[in-house]
C-alpha cells in the first residue's frame, strides 16, 4: 500500500504529536498544523489524502477550513476531531462534507482505524475518479473520430455516396451534394434509386443495386467533366454484405493530360514522316530518272535529301533533350556556375555561322555577377538554343548581343537579335512544343520547333524563367532569369 | 493512258513539290505547285487543273480540309478530283466520314493517301480516278 498523506492540525501541542507519532509508526506521512493559517498553507502546497482536524483553532474555525477544502475541490478526505462534539457543530460540518468524527479523548486504535477507513476511501474515491475521467477521455476520443471521420469524407475531393444493404443512402459527403445539387443532409436515408434516378448519375443506378463484381470501375462524363466512378461493396467479418461505396473521382485533369500527350505524339509523327516522305520523294526522282541519264542533274536533289536527313537526325536529338528536359532532375548535377564561359562558348558555336551572315556578335557581362545554381549541360544548352536562335533568324549584316546584369535577386540574360522577329499573335505559341512561325521569311530555316521548348524547360527546371519581347521585322529579345 | 494531265499539288514541303515536279513532269504533265492554302486559291482562279493532291496538315493541323471545302464551292471545280494526303489516312478518313455527314460537299473528296508517298503510287491513283471521271463524262 502506498503511503498516505496525512494532515494534523489541531492547537494543543500534545494531540497534534500524539497523534502524528501513531500515525508515523503505522508508516504514514504526517504534517502539522498547529493553527488555521498554518493549516491552510499547507492544504495548498501539498497534496494529502486526509485531514485530521480540531474544530477549534486560535484563529479561523474548522468550519471555515471546511469550507476552503469543499470550495477549491481539494481531493482529500477529512475527519473531525473535537471535545465539544454536540448536534449542531455535527450538522454544520457536515453540510461542509466532512467525512468522518471522532471525538477526544480516542484511543491509538480507534484513530489508526478511522486513518485506514479514510486512506482506504480516499484510494477509491481516486480510482472511481481516474476510470470517470479515462471513461470520458475515450468518449471525447470517440466522439472527436467520428467527427474527425466526417469531415474527412466530407471535404474529400472525390465524390462519396453509401448506400446501406436496403439500398437507402446512408452518407453523402459535400461533393457528392454538389454532383446531386441536394443539401448532404437531403440526401441520406432516401433509396439511392429514387435519388439518382433523376440525377445525372442515373446510368449508375442499376450497377449500385446489382453490381456484377465486389468492385466495378467506369467512366462518366459530367458536362466538361470526367469521372472515374468505383462501386465497391463493403462487407462484415463473416462476408455478408453490409453496403456499397459508390466513388466519382475527377480526372478531367488526367484526361487532359493524356490528351496533350496523345496531340504531341501525333504531331511529333508528322514531323518525323515529313522530311521522310521529302527524302523518299527526292530520291524517287533519281531511281526514276526523271531527268534523264545525267548524274549531275540528280546532285541538287541529293543534296536536298541528304540536308533533310540532317535535320531530322537534329530532331531527334531534340526531341530527346526535350524529353530529358521533363524531368525533375537534370542529367547533370547543378552546381555553382559563372555564366560566361557558357556564353562564349555559344557565341564561338555560331562564329561560322555569324561570319557568314556577316553579324557582328557583342558580349556584355556585368563585372561581378553572382554565380547561378544550374546544371552545367543545361545551362550551355540554353545559351546555344538562345544564341543559336539569334543567328538564325537574324537578317544579314545584323548583330547579336547578350547582356547579363545582377537585377535584384535574378541574375537576367537578354539574348537580343536583330532579326525578323516573332508576329504579335504569334508571341505566346512559340514556346509550344513543334511550333514554327510559317512566314516567307522563315521558308528557309531550318528547325524542329522544339528549342524554346527545351529552352524553358530548362530555365524553369534551374528554377528560373524565360520572358520575351518581339517585334516582327525588327528583332526579338530573350531574357533568361535564373536565381542569384 | 497517254493523255497530258494538268496537276495541282499543295503541300507546304518544298522539297516535296520539286520532286513530284521532276517526277510528274518528266512524263510530260503540268506541274502547279502551291506551298499553302492561299496561294494555292489564288492560282485556282486562273488555272483549272484536272486532279488535286493536298497535303492535310500545313499551316493548320487541318488545313487540307478546310481547302478542299473551299474548292469544292467552285463551280468549275466541281468534278476535279481531290486527294487529300495525310500522315495518318486511316483515322483522318474515319473522322472526315463523321464529320462529312453535315456537309455533303465534303463527301467529294475522293481518296485519301498515307504519307510518305512515292511518285508511282500517286502517279496510279490518277490514273484511276481520272479514268473514271473519263467514263462518267463519256
Amino acid at each position: 500500500m502506498a503511503t498516505a498523506r496525512i494532515l494534523v492540525i489541531d492547537d494543543e501541542y500534545g494531540v497534534r504529536s500524539g497523534i502524528r507519532q501513531i500515525l508515523e509508526m503505522e508508516g504514514y506521512e504526517v504534517d502539522e498544523a498547529a493553527t488555521g493559517t498554518e493549516a491552510l498553507t499547507l492544504l495548498h502546497g501539498g497534496e494529502y489524502d486526509v485531514v485530521f482536524l480540531d474544530y477549534r483553532l486560535p484563529d479561523i474555525d474548522g468550519l471555515t477550513i471546511l469550507q476552503v477544502i469543499k470550495q477549491d475541490a481539494l481531493q482529500l478526505m477529512t475527519c473531525m476531531i473535537t471535545a465539544y462534539a454536540n448536534i449542531d457543530t455535527a450538522i454544520a460540518a457536515t453540510r461542509q462534507g466532512v467525512d468522518f468524527f471522532l471525538p477526544k479523548p480516542f484511543l491509538p486504535d480507534d484513530l489508526l482505524g478511522v486513518a485506514e477507513t479514510l486512506v482506504r476511501h480516499k484510494q477509491a474515491r481516486t480510482e472511481a475518479e481516474r476510470l470517470r475521467k479515462e471513461h470520458e477521455a475515450g468518449l471525447l476520443a470517440l466522439a472527436e473520430e467520428k467527427t474527425q471521420t466526417h469531415s474527412l469524407i466530407s471535404s474529400l475531393r472525390d465524390a462519396v455516396l453509401v448506400v446501406n444493404r436496403d439500398g437507402d443512402v446512408v452518407l453523402v459527403n459535400r461533393a457528392m451534394a454538389a454532383i446531386l445539387d441536394l443539401p448532404e443532409f437531403e440526401a441520406v436515408h432516401r433509396p439511392a434509386a429514387d435519388l439518382l434516378g433523376e440525377s445525372p448519375l442515373a446510368p449508375l443506378v442499376e450497377q449500385l443495386a446489382a453490381p456484377q463484381k465486389d468492385r466495378t470501375i467506369g467512366q462518366l462524363s459530367l458536362g466538361e467533366r470526367s469521372y472515374m466512378t468505383s462501386i465497391v461493396t463493403f462487407r462484415d467479418d463473416d462476408g455478408q454484405a453490409l453496403g456499397r461505396i459508390l466513388t466519382l473521382s475527377d480526372i478531367s485533369q488526367v484526361r487532359r493530360l493524356a490528351m496533350e500527350k496523345e496531340r504531341f505524339i501525333r504531331t511529333m509523327v508528322h514531323e518525323l514522316k515529313s522530311p521522310l516522305g521529302a527524302v523518299r520523294s527526292l530520291i524517287e526522282v533519281a531511281t526514276d530518272k526523271s531527268l534523264g541519264d545525267n548524274l549531275d542533274g540528280y546532285l541538287p536533289m541529293l543534296q536536298r535529301a541528304e540536308g533533310r536527313i540532317d535535320n531530322l537526325v537534329q530532331l531527334i536529338g531534340d526531341l530527346l533533350s526535350l524529353s530529358r528536359s521533363e524531368q525533375a532532375e537534370s542529367q547533370g548535377e547543378p552546381e555553382l556556375l559563372e555564366i560566361e564561359p557558357a556564353v562564349t562558348g555559344a557565341l564561338r558555336l555560331q562564329a561560322e555561322k555569324m561570319a557568314a551572315k556577316g553579324i557582328a556578335a557583342h558580349a556584355d557581362l556585368e563585372a561581378g555577377l553572382p554565380l547561378v545554381l544550374v546544371s552545367s549541360d543545361d545551362l550551355d544548352l540554353i545559351m546555344s538554343n538562345l544564341v543559336g536562335n539569334a543567328v538564325k533568324y537574324n537578317k544579314d549584316g545584323g548583330s547579336v548581343e547578350v547582356r547579363a546584369r545582377h537585377v535584384g535577386e535574378w541574375v537576367r540574360i537578354d539574348v537580343k537579335d536583330t532579326g525578323i522577329g516573332i508576329a504579335e499573335e504569334n508571341l505566346g505559341l512559340v514556346l509550344t512544343e513543334f511550333f514554327r512561325e510559317k512566314r516567307p521569311e522563315t521558308r528557309d530555316v531550318e528547325g524542329s520547333g522544339l528549342g524554346l521548348s527545351i529552352v524553358k524547360r530548362l530555365v524553369e527546371r534551374a528554377g528560373g524563367r524565360l520572358e520575351l519581347a518581339s517585334t516582327q521585322g525588327e528583332g526579338s529579345t530573350f531574357s533568361v532569369l535564373l536565381p542569384a | 493512258m497517254s493523255s497530258q494531265w494538268s496537276i495541282l499539288f499543295v503541300d507546304d514541303d518544298r522539297d516535296f513539290l520539286d520532286a513530284q515536279a521532276a517526277y510528274f513532269g518528266s512524263r510530260g504533265h503540268t506541274v502547279h505547285t502551291a506551298e499553302s492554302s492561299r496561294e494555292a486559291l489564288d492560282l485556282l482562279e486562273t488555272t483549272i487543273p484536272d486532279i488535286i493532291f493536298l497535303d492535310l496538315m500545313m499551316e493548320h493541323y487541318d488545313s487540307g480540309f478546310r481547302l478542299a471545302y473551299q474548292i469544292r464551292k467552285h463551280e468549275h471545280l466541281d468534278r476535279t478530283p481531290v486527294v487529300l494526303l495525310t500522315g495518318v489516312a486511316r483515322e483522318t478518313g474515319e473522322r472526315f466520314d463523321q464529320e462529312g455527314e453535315g456537309l455533303p460537299r465534303w463527301s467529294r473528296l475522293d481518296r485519301f493517301i498515307d504519307k510518305p508517298v512515292t511518285g508511282k503510287q500517286l502517279l496510279s491513283v490518277a490514273e484511276e480516278l481520272l479514268a473514271a471521271k473519263g467514263d462518267r463524262e463519256a
